[in-house]
């Protein structure tokens, strides 16, 4: 008995589980007839099995529809497209920084060896201050793309989450007719607080996006003041706000502007 | 997973995909992404993760479509990305000491964060959610892999093993320890 007890407690489980079937479960089922031990065991993982099969979570529907969840996903996979393809800044920047130390070494001597006889001072940039400018020229335009990516980033996110505000049709208190806006209140305060870099610290790179960025502020400042539970027609606010500024649709278009 | 879900339409969208045709996209995602939700969802038991994770798995999915071996069935291949980088996001969770968190508004659930009594934290909702929550947070990464895709996706151990990419023996096993461990917890558990 012991050892059949040994050789079948696996199974028991197993069959606790669903998951024996023919002679198997036969055999198990005559155990269990016979060993109470095991009886015992196999009603304990029985109720560990019932707990889950009550477990409402096995039904719960993802509050994005698929088509927005597509969407998402095609756009995250050509934002990796962009990264991949762009240079890391210090493959520019490197170049760059060695030709402005060779032109500051060499330079000099060398117009100094050809430099005819004095003349009246002409209105040119030395070398070396030019190599700089140019220097300085490369990492501004890093800086620029920097700050437009990611007030690109900043716009599908916040996108994202009014999408989500307006596409929500789940009910989290019928009686009080409320909808659930799951995490858009949280994402829309973090949203908030990265707001000043996208839109300050930009400077004249994002400056094409401050209407856009202005009026998405405005409109996350609305959901981040709902809970997650909230009115159907506090929603319904936030959509028609949403609506009437044809906040998506701009949204759309400034993104693929800034992502050039 | 029925043949519907993982038959020739899935391996003509993956064919597709691997041609860049996002327009495949919608249709792969409509199909699947319920039960990838709810596998990842069983496994996180945060919303906000498991969409995450869902997305990202659609991505590489995206990336990777051409890569992918035709012959089999794109089903357990999607189930054992979303499961991998369910795991992944465990562990980046547990780093921040953040195994798991309240779950869900909409389903008037919340659990707690740990295993101790925390009279402050009010637990509302459903009784078998919130245990079943603390017994799988006390699981091994592959052993609770195990136990949601048999007790929240209804996989047989083949399914199981193949998605995983485990033994017959080993799914079996595990299974075994799981749910004995999870029983184990909720005796402690119980007042």
């Amino acid at each position: 008995m012991i050892l059949a007890h040994l050789r079948l407690r696996r199974r028991v489980s197993l069959h606790a589980a669903g998951l024996l079937f023919g002679r198997e479960r036969e055999e198990t089922l005559a155990h269990l007839a016979a060993c109470a031990r095991c009886r015992a065991e196999h009603d304990a993982l029985r109720a560990v099995v019932a707990a889950m099969e009550r477990d409402p979570l096995r039904s719960a529907e993802p509050d994005v529809p698929a088509a927005v969840l597509a969407a998402r996903v095609a756009r995250e996979v050509d934002q990796t497209l962009v990264r991949a393809g762009r240079p890391r800044w210090w493959l520019v920047a490197l170049p760059a920084t060695a030709a402005a130390v060779a032109a500051a070494l060499l330079v000099p001597p060398l117009v100094k060896q050809f430099r005819p006889e004095p003349r009246a001072a002409r209105a040119t940039i030395p070398p070396a201050e030019a190599s700089e400018l140019l220097e300085e020229d490369a990492l501004a335009r890093i800086e620029r793309n920097l700050a437009r990516e990611q007030a690109a980033r900043y716009l599908n996110e916040a996108g994202d989450v009014l999408v989500a505000v307006a596409a929500t049709g789940i009910d989290c208190d019928r009686k009080d007719d409320r909808l659930d806006v799951g995490a858009a209140p949280e994402r829309s305060r973090e949203l908030l607080e990265k707001r000043r870099l996208v839109g300050d610290e930009g400077g004249e790179a994002v400056a094409s996006a401050r209407g856009v960025l202005d009026d998405v502020e405005l409109a996350l400042r609305q959901v981040a003041e709902l809970p997650s539970c909230v009115k159907r027609r506090d929603v319904e606010l936030v959509q028609k706000d949403v609506e009437a500024r044809q906040l998506l649709m701009r949204i759309r278009l400034m993104t693929r502007e800034l992502e050039g | 997973m029925g043949a519907a879900e993982s038959g020739e339409d899935d391996r003509e969208l993956m064919a597709r995909l691997a041609k860049g045709d996002r327009e495949a996209l919608t249709p792969l995602v409509e199909r699947h992404y319920r039960r990838l939700y709810r596998i990842a969802l069983g496994y996180l038991r945060q919303r906000d993760d498991a969409l995450d994770v869902v997305q990202e798995a659609f991505v590489k999915v995206f990336q990777a479509a051409a890569r992918w071996d035709g012959s089999a069935d794109a089903g357990p291949w999607l189930s054992r990305v979303t499961v991998n980088l369910a795991i992944d996001r465990w562990r980046r969770n547990r780093r921040r000491g953040q195994t798991f968190s309240p779950l869900a508004e909409g389903d008037h659930l919340e659990v707690l964060a740990d295993h101790g009594p925390a009279p402050d934290r009010r637990v509302l909702g459903r009784e078998a959610g919130e245990r079943v929550a603390v017994a799988l947070n006390d699981l091994p990464e592959r052993q609770r892999a195990v136990v949601v895709l048999r007790h929240y996706q209804e996989l047989s151990l083949e399914e199981i093993a193949s998605t995983l990419g485990m033994s017959l023996g080993t799914v079996k096993s595990s299974l075994h320890r799981a749910l004995h461990r999870m029983r184990a917890t909720l005796t402690e558990a119980k007042p």
